[in-house]
């Protein structure tokens, strides 16, 4: 039986495998996860749809999966197992097949720095790579050889597009050294990394970097780049809203759940939303045209030991309190054993990042591009307020709020702000309980 | 005498030759193009491809007449005039060769009738009924083609015995024919005079029949022969031949044994030989194999730095449409572009009945090769198109690479095959896979459909035919 890479939805047809759990020999159960994918939206688990042993792993990392494109056989006559154990065997483990797409990236117009030189890919085929003969002229040509071009159709067939991607890649890597040897222009590419050893001011150690380190580092490189970051800080009043939190979060934990502040945040932000609809929206870069979302997906930054991952909560203006913090404990779980799937990490429409569980104030979070705004949350701390002209003690919560000036403006986003202050301080009895 | 110089000449004026000619043209050129025969279109249209498939056309009706028995239509049997079908043949040959005469005049291609021989590796001497004529040139491109092979043992300088070019001239009807060659040609022509009512017996030295198909591809040709012929001997050699009064006397050599028969007419289907001779060529520098057949490198370039070669000349398969890729290729490197004929997919058909097509990669080569394939069928059994005309005696075939799914090959047995190849041919010049062929819907009903179904009964889901699972 074979496992083949999924229909991804949302029009995604395409990823590169940054991580592969698998190696041949395995034994593996169904809905294991057997490698992250990666693509313009997010990093996602793919797990296996059946249950038994990995006889050959096609892929690797770096490779470039289409929709239906073979991952790994599976041996079905091993056990149905229940739970995911490795049974290993090292001397077959070591050997990760070489198949059909090249560990190539694809071509990512966006991309500031060149990619990696690539290997030719190492085909199992003995025919020329399948292109129509028009690309094959073409190929011939500009003396482009078609076994070192990545074809991105079914069957790896190679199309305009993946000749055009190589062609790019090729000029990007050409004009690199001489970037670095030509004086600095202002505009440059990227010079090449220097290598510096550490080591001669004091004793170091080295870890390598992993692969969803490595996404994270360029997908957070490219949202700085691209988008022109404004932030914005203001204190939220939730004296009353933590009053109200402790009263419920008894009758929440018998119900399964857990009332956290980053549940009434999504409350709170959803509803803001929905009086500045600008912020809920994106900018499409292609047609020029800002798209305003009738919909409230928002996504909630989880840090997990291997990086920051991002689920989306679906439609957060139709659901309750008590629906949104069992979501979010579910989501937050899965982030971190790494089981939270493509479809669960795509579609958000703004994001919340809450670091009050670990402390400090206000920060600037990065935009989650395509988004055009995100909510950092501090830790709430008890502060003296003036309040009617005296001063209180109330508990405020520190919000940075960064947006993309391209979309927004500095009134809206102060405007929004203030309203999301508002909506925290807000909440009423009958919100909350059940 | 004074040269006409020009930038490029063409010698031979068949599929290959005014192919090349009229592309040249087009791309600026000035070009002569240098024909011995006073009608342009060579072997192919004048004494090949075309005549034969008027010819077959002509004797599927009176098959077809005979076969509609059985759905209850009856006719008498049918009278053959065969001047009024030789005329009606030329009919078409001369308003073909006209056109293309046509063409070559509205490109502005000089045509010149005469046999071309060259002089020394950039002048050519046409000798013209008009008398000499010296033609200076940049580059010539050779498609002179081939000829019907007569072995010397046969050649009795008896008009009895024929070669293809005689046979499709169709002087009269023979009551008994012998077919040496179990080959496409000898097939085709079979076909025709056992319909038009000769009793023929076709011998084959080889253990099949058409001998480059895949073997499954070639049974419902065998079926037919056996039905249509009156024999049909395999592993048979003949022997020696003579004259015997107003026939053939014919002797066989049947797995060492000896067998003596007389026929009022022996077709010769052995195989083509290149036209080689009496060109000149021993003037330039071109350089042959050791079977008279051109040497060209796969820029269509001869060891002549000013010759080009292009078509049956030259070797390989010996079919219309490969020379006209060939002139296609020859003028594009004269022209200046990186053209080279590299991983060109030709399909081969056989104009039987039923017709025989492929394309791509065979099971046989497969196997030959030791390549890994996987083959997906779809018998015409299945097909209610087939059926509504009476010919389920067909199969639609797919030899699969099984890693990446993509459609190396292509076979087809059953009517009309050779019209439902090129589909296939686009699917492996496209690299398309078997997904594709699947996904594409193909309408109903028509036997294009088997490609389809072929296709979805490599994934196990063929509607019309039931595949064991995997």
């Amino acid at each position: 039986m074979d496992l083949k890479l999924p229909n991804l939805g949302e029009g995604a047809d395409s990823g590169t495998v940054v991580n592969l759990f698998v190696k041949e020999g395995d034994q593996i159960a169904k809905d294991q996860p057997v490698l992250e994918l990666e693509n313009e939206k997010a990093v996602a688990t793919i797990p296996s749809t059946f249950a038994g042993t990995v006889s050959r792993i096609y892929i690797k990392p770096g490779d470039k999966l289409t929709v239906g494109q073979r991952i790994l056989t599976l041996n079905e006559g091993a056990a149905q197992l229940s739970t995911p154990t490795s049974v290993s065997k090292p001397r077959q483990a070591l050997r990760v097949v070489e198949a059909e797409p090249g560990p190539e990236k694809a071509p990512c117009e966006t991309e500031s720095t060149p990619a990696p030189e690539e290997t030719p890919p190492s085909r199992p085929s003995r025919f020329p790579p399948p292109a129509a003969p028009s690309i094959r002229k073409l190929a011939r040509d500009l003396g482009i050889d078609l076994t070192r071009v990545h074809g991105s159709e079914r069957g790896g067939r190679i199309v305009l597009d993946d000749v055009r991607g190589y062609i790019q890649r090729l000029q990007r890597l050409a004009a690199q050294p001489r970037t670095a040897q030509a004086k600095p222009a202002p505009q440059a590419a990227k010079p090449p990394p220097e290598e510096i050893d550490f080591s001669k001011w004091g004793p170091v150690s080295k870890q390598p970097v992993s692969p969803l380190r490595a996404v994270i580092a360029r997908r957070m490189s490219e949202n700085w780049n691209v988008v022109p970051h404004v932030t914005q800080f203001e204190d939220a009043d939730i004296t009353g809203l933590m009053d109200m939190r402790k009263k419920y979060a008894g009758v929440y934990e018998e119900n399964g759940a857990r009332l956290t502040l980053t549940s009434f945040a999504l409350k709170a932000v959803v509803n803001t939303l929905k009086q500045h609809p600008i912020l809920n929206s994106s900018l499409d870069e292609a047609s020029q045209e800002i798209v305003l979302k009738q919909y409230f997906h928002i996504g909630v930054a989880v840090n997990t030991e291997a990086g920051l991952i991002v689920p989306v909560i679906r439609d957060v203006d139709n659901k309750g309190l008590l629906d949104l913090s069992r979501e979010l404990e579910d989501l937050a779980r899965k982030a971190r054993e790494r089981k939270v799937s493509a479809e669960e990490l795509k579609g958000g429409t703004f994001t919340i990042s809450n670091q009050g569980g670990i402390g400090g104030a206000h920060f600037t979070p990065i935009v989650n591009k395509p988004e055009v705004a995100i909510l950092g949350l501090g830790r709430g701390a008890m502060r003296p307020v003036v309040r009617e002209g005296k001063i209180e003690p109330r508990l405020m919560l520190p919000m940075g709020l960064s947006y993309d000036h391209r979309v927004i403006d500095g009134g809206v986003a102060a405007r929004f702000i203030l309203d999301l202050a508002k909506a925290f301080g807000g909440f009423k009895e009958e919100d909350v309980k059940l | 005498m004074e040269p006409t110089k020009t930038d490029i000449v063409v010698l031979g004026g068949g599929p290959g030759g005014y192919a090349a000619a009229f592309y040249a043209a087009d791309l600026g050129k000035r070009v002569i193009l240098v024909e011995k025969d006073p009608r342009l279109g060579g072997v192919c249209l004048n004494r090949g491809c075309i005549p034969s498939k008027a010819l077959l056309y002509a004797a599927h009706t009176m098959s077809a007449a005979r076969e509609s028995a059985h759905r209850g239509i009856t006719f008498t049997e049918p009278a053959i005039d065969t001047t009024k079908l030789r005329a009606w043949k030329e009919s078409i040959l001369t308003r073909l060769s006209g056109g293309i005469a046509q063409l070559a005049k509205m490109r502005g291609v000089q045509v010149i009738q005469g046999r071309g021989y060259f002089e020394e590796s950039r002048m050519l001497r046409a000798e013209t009924p008009q008398g000499q004529q010296l033609l200076t040139y940049d580059q010539a491109i050779i498609a002179v083609g081939s000829k019907s092979a007569m072995p010397k043992a046969f050649d009795l300088g008896n008009p009895r015995i024929v070669t293809s070019r005689e046979a499709l001239e169709v002087e009269d009807v023979p009551e008994s024919l012998l077919v040496i060659g179990g080959g496409y040609i000898g097939m085709e022509l079979g076909t025709v005079y056992a319909t038009l009512g000769s009793k023929v017996v076709l011998v084959e030295a080889l253990d099949t029949i058409l001998a480059g198909a895949d073997p499954d591809l070639a049974r419902p040709i065998a079926a037919y022969a056996k039905k249509a012929f009156k024999e049909t001997r395999l592993k048979t050699k003949v022997a020696k031949m003579a004259t015997s009064g107003r026939q053939i006397k014919v002797e066989f050599d049947l797995d060492g044994q000896k067998k003596e028969e007389l026929y009022d007419r022996v077709l010769v289907a052995v195989g083509r030989a290149p036209n080689a001779e009496n060109l000149g060529l021993e003037n330039t520098r071109v350089s042959f194999d050791d079977r008279g057949f051109i040497h060209v490198n796969q820029k269509q370039q001869t060891t002549d730095p000013a010759i080009y070669a292009i078509g049956d000349i030259v070797g390989g398969v010996l079919l219309a449409h490969k020379a006209a890729k060939e002139a296609r290729i020859a003028v594009e490197v004269i022209v200046g572009e990186d053209s080279a004929f590299v991983n060109v997919t030709i399909p081969a058909v056989v104009f039987t009945d039923p017709e025989v097509a492929w394309c791509g990669l065979t099971e046989a080569e497969a196997r030959a090769k030791g390549i890994e394939v996987k083959v997906a069928k779809f018998p015409w059994a299945a097909s209610g198109r087939a059926l509504s005309f009476d010919r389920p005696d067909g199969l639609t075939k797919l030899i699969i690479e099984p890693d990446t799914e993509r459609v190396l090959g292509v076979g087809i047995v059953g009517v009309g095959a050779g019209e439902l190849i090129s589909e296939g041919v686009l699917a492996v010049e496209m690299g398309a896979t078997a997904k594709d062929l699947s996904l594409a819907v193909h309408p109903h009903p028509t036997l294009s459909e088997t490609l389809m179904e072929a296709a979805e009964a490599f994934y196990g889901h063929a509607t019309h035919t039931l595949v064991r699972k995997k």
